[in-house]
Formats: structure tokens, sequence, C-alpha cells
């Protein structure tokens, strides 16, 4: 059952959503959010993962396999190899259900090779990695070099074709864009004047968010974000002096991506989905056929 | 051989395999190797820690 409180929007009369962005690298994007709600954020996070269309190996083909790895093994570590599938390098792709043609073509899928002989010596072990990938377009190729697919001995020989194909995360984890696709709700920490000071709390912090500044008889927070919000602090406190709380309509957001494409595209992407969605229902409003 | 994803959050650990092995073989501290690397996480860091290499 839907309490009406639920359905109160964003507090405040008037305020709007706003983002502000906190971290950023190659991989990984930090941001809050203010002034949101639970399903709209979830929405975002649920459609990073699950709905947006990445480029994993799906078929292999194996002609040989003399290693000691079973076939099925090696298609599988294959397949979990991130492949670049930014969206310039994606364009252009069709989803092979989309395709007219029987199994795969270049329209739909993107080929790659593998072909290695073991090592001269008889005592050697050679290590095949994602480097050895060779594949028949330039860009998509595996993000990193070095992931050991397999080892091979003197006389073994592998040899095998790997079809590339489009895929949504919600039909296998290695069409998944995203390795963290998490948020939270804003912390939010306040202390009961009224009763002494406990600095007990402050040392109880896993992560050292509470530092005692016993001139000013308080206690400092010092990097609201990093709080986990597990109240060890309340927990060690004998009175209430300390509550941690969260701020219902504020978020940190955090995605970090296996380097087959930016975080930010995948949350333009996300949104693009999303908004189509709502098109849908937009159309279906109108009487229009969806 | 090392799964080529952390188990539980799926970032591609395995790429930093070699480099991690290397290092270790040079008697580097495990957390200073980890960190460098940008593994923060403890479930990422669990599955280079812990891997033993059974394929010789």
């Amino acid at each position: 059952m839907m309490v009406l409180e639920d359905l109160e929007v964003n507090g405040e009369e008037g305020s709007k959503m706003e983002i502000e962005l906190k971290e950023k690298n190659e991989n990984e994007i930090v941001f809050i959010i203010r002034n949101a709600e639970v399903p709209f954020v979830n929405a975002i996070r649920r459609i990073a993962m699950m709905e947006i269309p990445k480029i994993a190996i799906e078929d292999v083909n194996i002609v040989k396999n003399d290693s000691t790895m079973f076939d099925e093994v090696l298609a599988h570590r294959l397949g979990l190899t991130p492949l670049f599938s930014n969206l310039e390098v994606i364009e252009g792709l069709v989803m092979s259900e989309d395709c007219d043609c029987d199994d795969h073509c270049p329209r739909c899928s993107v080929s790659l090779t593998l072909n290695k002989t073991g090592p001269e010596n008889k005592e050697d072990i050679k290590v095949v990695y994602s480097k050895d990938l060779s594949s028949t377009d330039s860009k998509i190729k595996p993000v990193y070099d070095t992931i050991p697919l397999l080892k091979l001995k003197k006389d073994q020989d592998v040899e095998l074709e790997a079809v590339a194909k489009l895929g949504f995360g919600k039909n296998h984890a290695k069409w998944i864009p995203t390795t963290v696709c998490s948020y939270k709700q804003y912390p939010k920490i306040t202390f009961n004047e009224d009763l002494e000071v406990d600095y007990e709390c402050a040392e109880a912090c896993p992560r050292g968010i509470l530092k005692t500044d016993k001139r000013s008889k308080k206690i400092k927070v010092n990097n609201i974000e990093n709080c986990s919000m597990c109240k060890s602090c309340v927990r060690a406190s004998e009175n209430d002096y300390i509550n941690v709380g969260y701020e219902k309509n504020n978020f940190i957001f955090r995605l970090e991506t296996d380097g087959s494409m930016d975080p930010e595209e995948v949350l333009l992407k996300a949104c693009d989905v999303l908004s189509e969605k709502a098109e849908k229902f937009i159309t279906f409003c109108k009487g229009g056929k969806v | 051989m090392i799964p080529v994803r952390c188990i539980s959050c799926g970032k591609p650990i395995s790429a930093f395999f070699d480099e991690y092995q290397l290092r270790i073989a040079e008697k580097e501290d495990s957390k200073v190797i980890l960190d460098e690397m940008g593994i923060k996480r403890y479930c990422c860091r669990r599955m280079l820690i812990s891997h033993v290499e059974t394929w010789e």
C-alpha cells in the first residue's frame, strides 16, 4: 500500500533537481543529485546496468584447441573480456535479432580471430593474452591487452573465430557496461546539543569521519559524503548525543564502467532509453499506436 | 587461471594479474601494489590476493 506521504513531491515547493559533479576519471564518475526521488534515480541506475547496448563475444567457433582448457571455459573467458563499445564505435551495428541475416553478418557482428602456437621449448609455457585477438574492425578490440586467456605448451595450438554481437545486460553479465552502479542517500549527522558531548562516538567511526575538538567541546564532521551510515557511532554513544540519518531527496550516485565505454556515455544512453519509454506513453495517451 | 573479472563486482582484474605477480616476486607490499593499481574495493583485492595459480 502506498502511503500518501510517499507521494509528496520534492519536499519544498518549486525546488528543482540539481546535479553536481564530485569526482571524475577515466572509468568512474561520482555526482550528487539534489531534489530527486528514489524511483527516478533507481530507474536511471537500473537502465544503466541492464538496458545499454554493448558489444561482447557471443559465439566462438573453435577450429583447434589443444590446450588443457576446455572449449566452453575458453569461450566463457572470451565472452567476459571487455571490448571497446563507445557509441561512436558501435554506431551502424544492429542487434542480431533485428538483422535479416541467418546467423551473423558484418552488419550485426564483428569477428575476432585467435591463432597461436605453443612455445618451441618443451619446458616453456606460453600465455595467450587478450592482445593476441585480432579483430576485423580496428576500433572494436579488447580494452585491456593483458588479460590472460589460456596457456599453451609445446606442440599445442589454438585456432578459433569469435563473433562479437550487441546485447543487453539483462541477458548476460558480459553485456553489463558498469561494474559499480549505485546510489545512496546523502548522509545527515546531527548532534543533540542539550546533552553532554560524548567523545566515545567519534572514536567508533571506522572511516574516521568524526573528529573530536576538545577546545570547542564539539565533534566535527569531516567529509560527510564518505559516511557509510553504519551507525557505529550511534551504538558506541551512551546517551543519544549523535544521530545518523539521511536527506530523503538528495543522492550520491557512483558509476564505474569496465572500460568498454565512458561513464558519461552510459548515463547519456540510459537517459535516452528512459525518454524513449516515456515517449511511448505519450503516444499511447494521445491515442497513437505504440 | 585467474577469473577474467571480479566475481562480485565485475571489474576486469585479470588485466592486472601479471603486473601484480611480478611485483609480488620482487617482494613489494601487496597493499602498496593494489593501491597503486587502483584496485580499491575489497572484492577485487581478494581476487588477486587469494588467487593460487595451479596450471603449470
